[in-house]
């Protein structure tokens, strides 16, 4: 056959293979785009060939990595051209490199309607390619009435026809409102009578998003489903052209399955005999054959089928005939087969009553485990992670952990995770979980979260029977010669807990524990010191009578670390040495730690909150989502099994009504703290908590962070703002001004939220108790690319959600499509293209509401897309700074201002907020230590790229007063950029902290700093 | 729904990349270089199935086929059954072999706006289109007439492509 090829497409191409290097293609690249920018400048001597390779050759540059941005106002215009050849061009560019949102879409709607109303085939395909890939809402509302006509037309080409059904569907995905349900649900049951197997294919993709959304609608659908079905099983008036290794168009039959699924059920008893009988002649006549093809094909067929099988409910006969069949397909050579036999028998697990057939599987499936495939092993470790129950948790997790230490680096950690939460869910007895965690930490500590380890203290403490084992546990493991840094905090902390209950054990006495811990130090990180200081201060607490040797030993350690770099540490030291010279009032005040309220765990919460969002959820997942309710329930329920330990599921004995005292210690974060620091001790009266603190991990995790212990006031707003999902909160003090008076309050302070934004690319922007608005931005250089997160945090659905951006007239930006509801629990992604075009201080705003109930919701919030982002730090060497100061000599070029009024802040402090605007502080230009001098390139369309240079001159007599100059080559940039690095420096508004980078933590604490600039 | 089907050689050179939701170019370049380090430490005998929800998003998965230097890849969500994909790769190329009789890389390399036309007869905006190898020659073909119509252009041969390659 002809092939179309292009000669000058063919010579570029070659150039391109023979450049040596990318740098030799970029200069190519750039040379070819130069050429084509030109000729396609003076258009009027293009011929169509011409201007169809140069579009070819953009294509090509396109997916070599190139950005092309030009040529788009062309390709669009070329669409309306009469002939085929510059037609075609025109929109197989414009599907290409334009998004659905694009502006110039806008115009071609009109010359695109007309194609595909026309009578010209090759035009109406062409069209309805490009409305297919792109098209966008606008397209939807003119075009489907249009599209839908197509697709029915008797006198229309199957050709034609099958692309106007997936056309529709793609319309019907940008706005449901155009299919009208009750006109088309009778002309798609028609259409399901179609021969044409490829109209027939493209109708039942069609059918499937239809059905996925709304099946009431489409009931006279479901038994025509069964009959393509029989014609295709029975080889009925199937085309050679269809039959695929010879067997019936297996994608045809594959998604008539896969529409049959969405129907909740088969009523009808005549189709529900026809479609049993399809479906057992195919579960029983495939066999596994030589040809790779062939076997693909008929499985493809045979485990839609499974599925389907599964959502119908069979029989428990025939349930157990597929797990029969899937137990012989876990076991073949043929790695595909393998690799679905695990994943429909997880799937499987969804069903009630087979996990008993199951389990007959079990070996085979840990042999998986080690089969060469990493994705086959991914799927044994997800099957054995959904059938393990009380039964068999013990062989399994054992099975876990052996795997553990051959098992590649990328699974390491989802196996320990899934490892302890199975040990904490089926432990048959306690002592057991904590030998299963502690053997975790040994074998693969790097890939064990602070939670995990977190979790076993929490359970330690409140067991007493556990508590002797476990310190003897710990005690053993510090006799091997190198561990792991994890290893030594659960330890030392079990060992400082609890070391006195194993004194009469042989090396276990205090000053042997002691030195075995003591002996680890050199090798730990600071936050494992914390943790080795608070076990010292409790053995000499529990070493009574006192042991002159081992105090002194310990009191040296103690004054050695009072002038530790890090705060924590060295208020540790300094505290517990001032303490254990206080006798016996160090009795009471570093006694054991009270019991943790009872909660769910964190690693099971952790291992539900995985959610998945698809275009298209499938089926079974629908299903699996109604019963997770109910498995999870069980899973509860099941305490105790074998009745060894009063223990119910989470293994926390109850602390039933606690008494006002222990109530108190347990919400005071400062208590809650392994060996808690102790800041709060002071014997000044406490004031009562409403509440029991909502999360204590948080807390275990506050004394592992530099910064300093919370003060009293900022606690619970620490507590607010750093934990997700608390509704109770009361904000009402921190509302900032941006928000009208909702129904609904924010959690946290969203200007608070938008100042650290400023600073990072990434975080929550504003929650509230129905939704959560994350983003996450990628600058580079005058571009920008924000994606909102938008997260639905309910059960059920958010309404009429509007996102609207008010940009302010120096950003261009766009918002791609915001769907009007978002589903349960899920999260949609909208990216927004921003564009700078000229230095501003201004800043855009997100103008978003939704409704929930009957309460809308309406919030204007500041997008981060700040100056600041649109820079880049860029250090310059004395040569290069000095002749560009002098150069610009002057106003308004260069601009001088004293400022008054300043944050007081310490100098390095200063330099932090610089680097973190991305002003970046170059040491040493100025000679006077009381300078800074940074530098930074700013970039926006009208300015290109250009340095700016600053200069902060301080007085160390007067921290609230500098002087500034700024300069740039841009009179604009400089006013601009020196009012916005006074904003920087005057004061942030409402935020009660500075909301400087995170290692910049409590203010005016030179140690602090100093520990976040290291 | 298929989100994106790549053709990429064995040193990870991208020779087709056609994205049904939109990303931007540095973006898919991102996509299609962690794509190929995945692919590249596979071995021959294991299975075409790949865990993409680290590059794609949960819920993504990945099928390829390799053949000679060439990797042929489609990512697609869960609403996709992952044999039919495998078995629609296998349509693609045996597609690509009738056209070219015998494809090799460098047909792919040299004929890239060929390439576009028969994947878009297959796969419409990330839906299955036509499944039927001849089907889609029959509309590639007709295509291929419309275009020579207005302008004669000349056949790359392999002998010409062969000669200008390294």
């Amino acid at each position: 056959m002809a092939l179309s090829g292009m000669r000058g497409l063919s010579v570029f191409i070659s150039d391109i293979r023979n450049c040596p290097n990318k740098e030799q293609e970029r200069l190519r690249v750039d040379k070819e785009l130069g050429n084509i920018r030109t000729r396609f400048k003076n258009e009027k001597g293009l011929s169509p060939y011409e201007k169809k390779k140069y579009v070819w050759k953009m294509l090509y540059i396109y997916m070599l990595g190139y950005d092309v941005d030009f040529g788009h106002m062309e390709a669009v215009s070329l669409i309306s051209a009469p002939k085929y050849p510059e037609k075609q061009v025109g929109y197989i560019v414009t599907s290409c490199l334009l998004n659905e949102n694009h502006d110039f879409l806008r115009l071609a709607i009109n010359t695109v309607r007309n194609d595909i109303i026309g009578r010209n085939e090759t035009f109406q395909c062409l069209a309805l390619t490009m409305v297919g890939n792109i098209g966008g809402r606008e397209f939807a509302e003119s075009l489907a009435p249009d599209v839908q006509k197509l697709i029915i037309s008797s006198s229309c080409r199957p050709l034609v026809r099958k692309k106007a059904a997936l056309c529709l569907l793609r319309l019907y995905r940008k706005n449901p409102d155009v299919v009208n349900v009750d006109g088309w649900a009778d002309r798609m049951a028609q259409l399901l009578d179609e021969r044409d197997l490829g109209v027939l294919t493209s109708s039942m993709s069609l059918l499937v998003a239809l059905v996925s959304n709304n099946h009431e609608a489409y009931w006279s659908c479901l038994p025509k489903c069964v009959k393509i079905l029989e014609r295709l099983a029975r080889n009925q008036d199937v085309p050679q052209e269809y039959t695929y290794y010879g067997i019936p168009s297996p994608w045809l039959q594959v998604k008539t399955m896969r529409a049959l699924q969405y129907f909740p059920t088969v009523e009808d008893p005549n189709t529900r005999r026809s479609l049993f009988e399809v479906l057992q002649r195919i579960l029983m006549g495939t066999d596994v054959v030589k040809n790779v093809n062939k076997n693909n094909a008929s499985h493809a067929v045979l485990f839609e089928a499974l599925a389907l099988v599964m959502h119908l409910d069979a029989e428990k006969e025939m349930m157990s005939q597929c797990i029969a069949l899937l137990g012989k397909f876990i076991a073949v050579r043929e790695p595909n087969i393998r690799y679905l036999g695990l994943e429909n028998m997880t799937r499987m697990l969804m069903v009630t009553d087979v996990h008993d057939i199951i389990k007959r599987h079990q070996a085979q499936i840990i042999t998986s485990l080690k089969d060469p495939d990493i994705s086959i092993r991914r799927r044994a470790l997800d099957l054995l992670y959904g059938m393990c129950d009380v039964s068999n948790a013990k062989d399994i997790v054992e099975e876990l952990l052996q795997y553990l230490s051959t098992a590649d680096f990328a699974m390491r950690e989802e196996l320990s995770l899934k490892a302890a939460i199975l040990a904490e869910k089926f432990a048959p007895d306690l002592s057991w979980y904590v030998d299963v965690i502690l053997q975790l930490i040994d074998k693969a500590g790097d890939f064990v979260s602070d939670d995990i380890w977190f979790r076993v203290v929490q359970f330690v403490t409140n067991n007493e029977d556990l508590q002797p084992y476990a310190a003897a546990k710990a005690r053993e493991y510090l006799d091997k010669p190198a561990i792991h840094e994890t290893m030594v905090k659960v330890s030392a902390y079990l060992l400082g807990e609890y070391s006195h209950l194993l004194a009469r054990r042989p090396g276990c006495s205090p000053k042997e524990i002691f030195s075995i811990i003591h002996e680890k130090l050199p090798t730990v990180s600071m936050s494992t010191v914390a943790i080795l200081l608070s076990t010292y201060a409790k053995i000499l607490m529990h070493t009574q009578p006192a042991d002159p040797e081992l105090q002194n030993q310990i009191w040296t350690i103690f004054n050695k670390y009072e002038s530790c770099i890090e705060v924590e540490i060295q208020q540790r030291a300094v505290e517990y040495f001032a303490l254990s010279r206080k006798g016996v009032a160090l009795m009471d005040i570093l006694a054991e730690m009270p019991k943790f309220p009872e909660r769910q765990s964190s690693l099971i919460k952790k291992a539900e909150d995985v959610e998945v969002d698809t275009a298209e959820q499938s089926a079974i997942k629908l299903r699996a989502q109604q019963q997770q309710t109910s498995t999870a329930l069980v899973v509860a329920d099941q305490s105790s099994a074998n009745g060894t330990s009063p223990v119910n599921q989470l293994g926390l004995v109850k602390v039933p009504s606690m008494s006002s005292s222990v109530d108190h210690n347990s919400t005071d974060p400062g208590m809650a703290q392994p060996n808690g620091t102790l800041t709060k001790v002071d014997p000044q009266p406490q004031p009562p908590s409403p509440s029991p603190s909502p999360d204590l991990l948080g807390d275990l995790l506050g004394p592992l962070a530099i910064e300093g212990p919370p003060v009293a006031g900022e606690s619970e707003q620490n507590v607010v703002s750093g934990l997700e999902g608390v509704a109770a909160v009361d904000a009402a003090a921190i509302v900032p001004v941006t928000v009208q008076t909702n129904a609904v309050e924010p959690i946290g302070n969203i200007a608070e939220r938008f100042h650290a934004l400023c600073l990072k690319d990434s975080g929550v922007l504003y929650e509230d108790p129905y939704v959560q608005i994350g983003i996450k931005a990628e600058w580079r250089g005058h571009h920008g690319r924000l994606v909102l997160f938008l997260g639905n945090k309910n059960t059920s659905p958010l309404f009429s959600v509007q996102a609207l951006i008010l940009p302010p007239s120096h950003l261009k930006m766009e918002l791609s499509l915001v769907p009007e509801t978002i589903p349960p629990r899920a999260q949609v992604q909208c990216p927004l293209e921003v564009m700078n075009l000229r230095p501003s201080r201004d800043v855009a705003v997100l103008d978003f509401s939704y409704k929930f109930n009957t309460n809308m919701v309406n919030v204007k919030l500041r997008l981060p897309a700040v100056l600041n982002k649109f820079l880049q730090p860029i250090t310059v060497s004395a040569e290069e700074f000095f002749p560009q100061w002098r150069s610009l000599s002057g106003p308004p070029l260069k601009l001088q201002e004293v400022v008054r009024g300043v944050r007081p802040m310490p100098l390095l402090e200063m330099a932090n907020l610089f680097n973190s605007c991305h002003l970046i502080v170059c040491p040493g230009l100025d000679p006077n230590p009381n300078n800074l001098v940074a530098s930074t390139t700013f970039y926006s369309e009208s300015t290109r790229a250009m340095l700016c240079l600053t200069r902060i001159e301080t007085d160390p007599a007067d921290r609230t007063q500098l002087r500034m100059t700024v300069a740039s080559g841009d009179p604009t940039l400089t006013f601009e950029l020196k009012e916005f690095i006074k904003e920087q420096l005057v004061s942030i508004p409402t935020a009660p902290r500075p909301p400087a980078p995170a290692p910049a933590a409590p203010s005016n604490d030179p140690g602090a700093m100093l520990a976040g600039l290291l | 729904m298929i989100k994106s089907v790549m053709v990429m050689n064995t040193q990870g050179k991208p020779r087709l990349a056609k994205f049904y939701d939109f990303q931007p170019v540095e973006k898919q370049q991102e996509l299609i270089r962690s794509v190929f380090g995945v692919l590249c430490g596979r071995a021959d005998n294991v299975s075409n199935f790949v865990e993409a929800d680290s590059i794609f998003g949960p819920g993504t998965r990945l099928v390829y086929k390799h053949f000679a230097t060439l990797y042929f890849v489609f990512i697609f969500d869960s609403s996709e059954n992952e044999l039919a994909m495998l078995d629609l790769i296998q349509v693609f190329v045996e597609t690509l072999d009738k056209c070219f009789k015998n494809v090799c890389e460098l047909d792919i390399v040299y004929n890239y706006s060929k390439l576009h036309t028969i994947l878009d007869e297959i796969i419409f905006g990330g839906q299955v289109l036509e499944t039927s190898s001849i089907e889609v020659i029959k509309a590639v073909e007709e295509i291929s007439k419309l275009e020579s119509a207005s302008n004669a252009i000349a056949l790359v041969s392999k002998s010409v492509s062969g000669w200008r390659s390294r």
